[in-house]
């Protein structure tokens, strides 16, 4: 009873304090997202320790990502009756992630799904982790958090309170699965994943620098194509930036878009952006330096449908950030642009490559026809004293192409029903053979992503019979696969919905040759339940 | 109850014109009335005259949906449901609807689970179900021990606990014995004294030691469908192995079976027929209980005896469970969607349907037979 006393009379004083905040656009201090945090959650989570550094229960024991704490915050609304405003709820994020997140290390391993990049079959996971945990989560989800032993057991007691038949599932009912998650399983995630890390020590003595600036962006859109632009981010308070970006698409056409950004743990950066007219997140993490930034940008509404993004900031030294295309193939002329700023200075595209005419020339962008002799290989592009290390690939013959994502799962929705499709976006990577003349093997040369034509068909005898590239959905000439229609299909077998299982193929011309690679395709059920992170 | 029989027949004059489908399914004459008993979202108990296979009447459950799992009072007028997340137990007389047995096993500080552990004593006085409870503390759960909670019947509305024994987890499935013990479908087949809570040994299933060659079994049923045959069966799949490193491309797949007979106690634990495809729950035939049937996505039909699958019917939909008839002609499929699909036991024929007004989705279906 003297809680609730205590908690009544805060929340009138801490609601009051946050209004001013807002009124006046000032920073969030820590002692704000504090008094949130007493005002909010000690309703059922505890306090101790002096005032100066409290320790809230169940509460101070985890770090986690920006995503990860939202996550955290959403549940706490949804099942246990938090009531936030969204000031408040921003604040924590903030000031969770920034007091009790990830360090750059720590999160690089598993950016992926930070990234919503989820179309990929994770490899390397320790296999009692895999049967215990990534059975059902990505093992990205569990990876990207950190938190003391007893703190990994109270989130396995969660798992049985929330979903009391996880010990009945398969992989579950046949072994004691309460007893090895709560006790082994805890303690190898506490040793893995513990609370307290050298890392995260270092990261929170470092010097964070802020992203203001502009920044020369390169990247990929679906059905849009590579594009290169100029971001330009102007700070608005602490964290908050108000972002533009202009530029081109491969084929010429313009890009122009607007909106905000916050950066999160000193490096996490993650944008809402309007261009032309289409909502698109940026997901984004600054190196030490804050001189980089990579990361992927997707469609606000379908996370699925996006590609990567990279910047390099603008420090008045010349840069060459990208070649588009990353290849050429000897004795043929084609155009490639070089994307970079302050490129001043001669044009050397590596030994044996030919620049035949300049076709533009800015200090941002060249357009120009270039020719390849001499032997395969990577050459490092050069304009006046900056050089492409990604860069440029000579070749003499495309032996094979890599479909990505190798794995993919889309989803049948719409159809009047709840959830909408859920699509995948494929992109082809061309290599050639390498030095041993055999495709397939370490020295293979990645010249890069090329240009494809699309198709898709059946995975296999069984999917083949079904009729599975009939129902399943369809791909377009971009590459968009989009599934079929949710619900009962009274021509299918059993009236199974438009499920199915599929092959889509990448060709890609070579000369007057055509080099086909293959991906496969999984187009599943609706997932009725939308996470922030898989 | 014959002539009983006749009047009902007779009124049965109009339906039985507009198809020949019910004739076919009404039971030869029988001393006993049978009642098939199911739940329906969003949460109606369903009795159904297993002569005519029309609904009788449609009782509406208090609480939530689920799981729907039953066990019918030995004199069949009284049925007992898990219903309300899987969190109370109801008491119904199919005759009137009447609620006549509620248990709450949830408080606001204890969340208390049953995984389709629910059962009746062969005397009818005592039910049981398994509780797994989580306490729910202001910040966290704590994991607490299941227990066997037995309950007096007799108690009605408002029924607690009055002795309560403590079990492994991982308990689905359980059944009273006429020799008064508590079958516990859990990693082992165990069995349970409800008055002293001993429990034995029935047989290892996980744990059964078999060698290198034979994959432990994974042991699980949703439903417990053996009541024509007096009988509970907790099915099983396992491989068997060429030689000892475990290749599952040259294993040999099977299903098997962990078998008590109710009257006896006595078990029987036995590869069954070969693993061609899911079977999510069996129902053993009255007259002869090496007749098996199996439902999923579709009808099957086994002798045990010579290990052999029989005949198998493709559904138009997948069917979570089965049950028999008391004279072991006529096999109800249901379960998942709306509707029980009626066949010939002989031959697996379709030759009726009963469409509910809701999907039974993980709900029983059970027979209660009211005696003469």
């Amino acid at each position: 009873m003297a809680l609730s006393n205590n908690n009544s009379k805060r929340a009138v004083l801490g609601t009051g304090v946050l209004a001013l905040a807002g009124l006046a656009s000032m920073p969030l201090h820590a002692q704000d997202a504090e008094q949130i945090i007493k005002d909010r959650c000690l309703a059922c989570h505890t306090v101790s320790g002096d005032a100066e550094a409290p320790s809230f229960s169940r509460i101070s024991q985890q770090r986690k990502t920006p995503e990860g704490w939202l996550m955290t915050l959403n549940r706490m609304t949804h099942l246990r009756g938090l009531e936030l405003a969204a000031g408040e709820k921003r604040a924590l994020v903030q000031y969770l992630s920034d007091t009790q997140g990830l360090a750059p290390e720590e999160a690089a391993p598993y950016r992926y799904l930070l990234e919503q990049d989820t179309n990929r079959v994770e490899s390397g996971i320790e296999p009692a982790l895999a049967e215990t945990c990534s059975r059902c989560h990505s093992a990205a989800r569990f990876s990207l958090q950190r938190r003391t032993e007893q703190e990994w057991k109270y989130l396995v007691d969660f798992h049985m309170g929330q979903f009391p038949t996880t010990e009945l599932h398969s992989l579950a009912r046949d072994r004691e699965w309460y007893k090895i998650a709560s006790t082994e399983t805890a303690a190898e995630l506490g040793q893995r994943f513990p609370l307290i890390t050298q890392e995260w020590n270092n990261w929170q003595q470092a010097v964070k620098t802020d992203l203001m600036g502009r920044w020369r962006i390169t990247g990929f859109v679906p059905g849009k194509g590579e594009f290169d632009a100029w971001m330009s981010a102007v700070k608005t308070s602490d964290n908050h930036y108000d972002v533009t970006l202009d530029g081109h698409y491969a084929d010429g056409t313009l890009l122009s878009g607007a909106g905000k950004a916050t950066v999160y743990t000193g490096y996490e950066w993650r944008a809402s952006l309007t261009i032309d007219g289409v909502k698109m997140r940026q997901v984004m993490a600054a190196d030490k330096k804050a001189n980089r930034l990579e990361g992927r940008m997707f469609l606000a509404a379908e996370r699925e449908i996006g590609g990567e993004v990279s910047g390099v900031r603008d420090q008045n030294m010349a840069a060459l950030v990208a070649v588009q295309p990353s290849y050429l193939r000897a004795g043929e002329s084609a155009e490639l642009t070089l994307i970079g700023q302050y490129l001043k200075g001669d044009i050397d595209l590596g030994e044996g490559v030919v620049v035949e005419k300049i076709l533009s020339r800015a200090d941002d962008r060249i357009t120009l026809i270039a020719k390849a002799t001499g032997s395969e290989g990577l050459r490092t592009p050069r304009v006046g004293t900056a050089a492409d290390n990604a860069g440029l690939a000579v070749y003499s013959e495309l032996a094979r192409v890599e479909v990505l994502p190798a794995n993919a799962v889309s989803r049948i929705g719409g159809a009047g029903g709840k959830m909408e499709k859920v699509r995948a976006a494929y992109r082809a990577v061309g290599y050639s053979a390498g030095a041993d003349g055999k495709p397939g093997t370490d020295d293979d040369l990645r010249l890069g992503y090329m240009p494809a034509s699309w198709s898709i068909k059946p995975a296999d005898e069984v999917a083949a019979h079904d009729k599975d590239e009939q129902y399943a959905g369809s791909i377009n000439a971009a590459g968009i696969f989009t599934p079929g229609d949710a619900g009962p299909n009274p021509e299918r077998k059993m009236s199974a919905n438009n499920v199915g299982r599929l092959t889509v193929v990448a060709t890609v011309a070579d000369s007057s040759a055509k080099v086909e690679g293959e991906g496969s395709m999984l187009v599943s059920v609706p997932d009725f339940v939308r996470r922030v992170l898989d | 109850m014959k002539l009983n029989k006749l009047f009902k027949s007779a009124g049965l004059v109009g339906s039985l014109a507009l198809g020949s489908v019910l004739s076919a399914v009404a039971p030869a004459a029988m001393a006993d009335q049978e009642y098939l008993l199911t739940v329906t979202r969003p949460n109606q108990l369903h009795v159904i005259d297993m002569e005519t296979n029309k609904v009788a009447r449609t009782c509406d459950i208090p609480g939530d949906f689920g799981s729907g799992i039953m066990s019918v009072h030995p004199d069949g007028t009284h049925v007992f449901i898990l219903g309300h997340n899987w969190e109370d137990v109801y008491g119904f007389d199919i005759r009137t609807c009447e609620v006549t047995f509620h248990a709450a096993q949830s408080t606001p500080t204890l969340q208390v689970k049953s995984y389709q552990s629910l059962a009746v004593s062969a005397d009818g006085k005592e039910l049981y179900t398994v509780q797994n409870p989580t306490r729910k503390h202001r910040d966290r759960f704590e994991v607490l021990e299941p227990r066997l909670a037995v309950f007096n019947i007799a108690d009605g509305m408002g029924a607690e606990p009055v002795r309560t024994f403590p079990v492994d987890r991982r308990i689905t499935k359980i059944v009273a014995t006429e020799t008064g013990e508590v079958v516990l479908g859990g990693a082992d087949l165990k069995a349970i004294n409800p008055q002293t809570g001993e429990t034995r040994i029935v047989t290892k299933l996980a744990n059964w030691e078999r060698g290198p060659q034979w994959l432990p079994p994974d042991a699980f049923a949703m439903h417990s469908q053996g009541n024509q045959s007096n009988e509970y069966i907790m099915p099983y799949s396992t491989a068997k192995f060429t030689d000892d490193t475990m290749n599952f491309e040259t294993a040999e797949w099977w299903w098997g079976m962990a078998r008590v007979d109710l009257e006896t106690g006595k078990v029987e634990r036995r590869e069954i027929f070969p693993f061609e495809f899911i079977i999510f729950n069996f129902v053993s035939d009255p007259r002869n209980n090496d007749i098996l049937y199996g439902s999923f996505n579709t009808l099957s039909k086994h002798d045990i005896s010579q290990q052999k699958t029989l005949a198998v019917k493709e559904m138009p939909h997948t069917y979570y469970t089965i049950n028999i008839s008391g004279d072991g002609e006529t096999l109800y499929v249901g379960g998942t969607s709306s509707d029980i699909s009626i066949h010939d036991s002989e031959t697996l024929d379709k030759i009726g349907s009963i469409q509910l007004t809701g999907d039974m989705s993980t709900a029983d279906m059970r027979v209660a037979t009211i005696k003469d």
